[in-house]
């Protein structure tokens, strides 16, 4: 039997669940992979928690997005559910809705979030990132690589949906 | 459109906001089983593990119990076994504990899984690769034991022909669980290990700037 969730681990998932809940947005079409990834998420974060020392220098959101990244992109699981390629149409459609009025009509955002679903879980991390505007130091860091590479490596995603979308 | 408009709505709350997770739920939650293979792989491992030690005692009970010499042999022979197993199940335990571990970066994880599921293929294929030939050098043991306890003495003609079978059809098993095994790994492992190291190779991709 699991011990119960801290004070601390309760109040950092209150505050971080929408992040988490983003991640499984964009790594999963089907709701009830999504939920699956949802859950493997929190377990994790669950049990890495006790590990976590808060440092001046580092955020805890740069620790969950680490962790949410690296369960949604390393997921070992059975991918029983999740064929290669899939319609997202219906599943882009539901997450282009915004709060608020958006400039653009929600044809575009719809075609740009299937533009999306079509890059590699890698490429997706870069978009994740930049979608929840990270800065390039904390990119860098939660990805493993340098500062430089993570400026070129977004070019180039960008790049590759700019092409995805004219061809669409 | 591009990603900066994007940007602007991506954070803005979903308009059926999902409910914060009460500390109930969380309990739950935290209390279920991890879906992930390598959990599933830890958890098979703890169960073989304690199998192995109940066979290592019965083995020793076997050898304490009894004045038969070559049923001692035996039983210290299957005993050895159970011992190499419980060495590679703690090894195996050890290993897929430094696996799970996901809060170093993205790239050291990969990194991490990558050379944790090689190490794991090798074990296994090891293990199994010396598996076959113990248990039928065990099996022959037990048969030339029982001959030479017969009371009208050992047919050796017949021990010599049991033997050259035994070398013949445990040689093609041995073929037969090598090819086996190589599938069953391809089959298990095999697509992980090839989605992770190309995620790998994505990250390391060379930069040259302008391109």
């Amino acid at each position: 039997m699991a011990t119960a969730p801290s004070a601390d681990f309760l109040a950092a998932l209150h505050e971080y669940q929408p992040l988490v809940r983003r991640v499984c947005r964009l790594y999963c079409q089907d709701a009830d992979d999504r939920q699956d990834l949802f859950q493997e998420i929190v377990l994790q974060l669950w049990r890495a928690w006790p590990r976590y020392v808060p440092q001046p220098d580092a955020k805890l959101s740069t620790w969950l997005y680490r962790i949410a990244l690296n369960v949604a992109i390393s997921n070992l699981r059975q991918r029983t559910r999740r064929p290669a390629s899939v319609d997202v149409e219906g599943e882009a459609w539901h997450l282009a809705q915004p709060v608020e009025s958006s400039a653009y009509e929600p044809e575009e955002t719809a075609a740009l979030y299937t533009a999306i679903n079509r890059l590699s879980d890698v490429d997706k991390a870069f978009v994740l990132l930049y979608l929840e505007d990270r800065p390039y130091d904390e990119m860098a860091d939660i990805l493993g690589i340098t500062q430089n590479n993570v400026r070129v490596k977004m070019h180039r995603v960008q790049e590759k949906l700019r092409k995805q979308l004219v061809r669409a | 459109m591009e990603l900066d408009d994007l940007r602007r709505q991506w954070q803005q709350p979903e308009l059926a906001a999902t409910p914060a997770l009460t500390p109930t739920e969380l309990t739950r939650l935290v209390a279920r089983q991890s879906g992930s293979i390598l959990e599933q792989l830890r958890r098979n491992a703890s169960r073989e593990l304690g199998l192995n030690y109940l066979l290592v005692l019965g083995t020793l009970g076997v050898m304490v119990g009894t004045s038969q010499l070559w049923l001692r042999l035996l039983a210290g022979m299957m005993g050895l076994l159970g011992l190499v197993c419980i060495y590679y199940f703690h090894r195996k335990l050890g290993l897929l504990r430094s696996m799970t571990d996901p809060a170093g970066h993205l790239r050291a994880h990969l990194v991490r899984i990558t050379e944790g599921l090689r190490t794991l293929i090798r074990f296994y294929y090891r293990l199994t690769l010396w598996t076959g030939p113990w248990t039928m050098l065990l099996m022959l043991g037990f048969y030339l034991g029982k001959e030479l306890h017969r009371a009208a003495g050992p047919r050796w003609l017949l021990v010599g022909i049991v033997a050259g079978l035994a070398l013949v059809i445990g040689a093609l098993c041995q073929v037969a669980i090598i090819r086996f095994t190589r599938w069953y790994l391809q089959r298990l492992y095999g697509q992980h290990l090839d989605r992770l190291e190309g995620q790998l190779r994505e990250l390391d991709e060379p930069v040259e700037i302008g391109k």
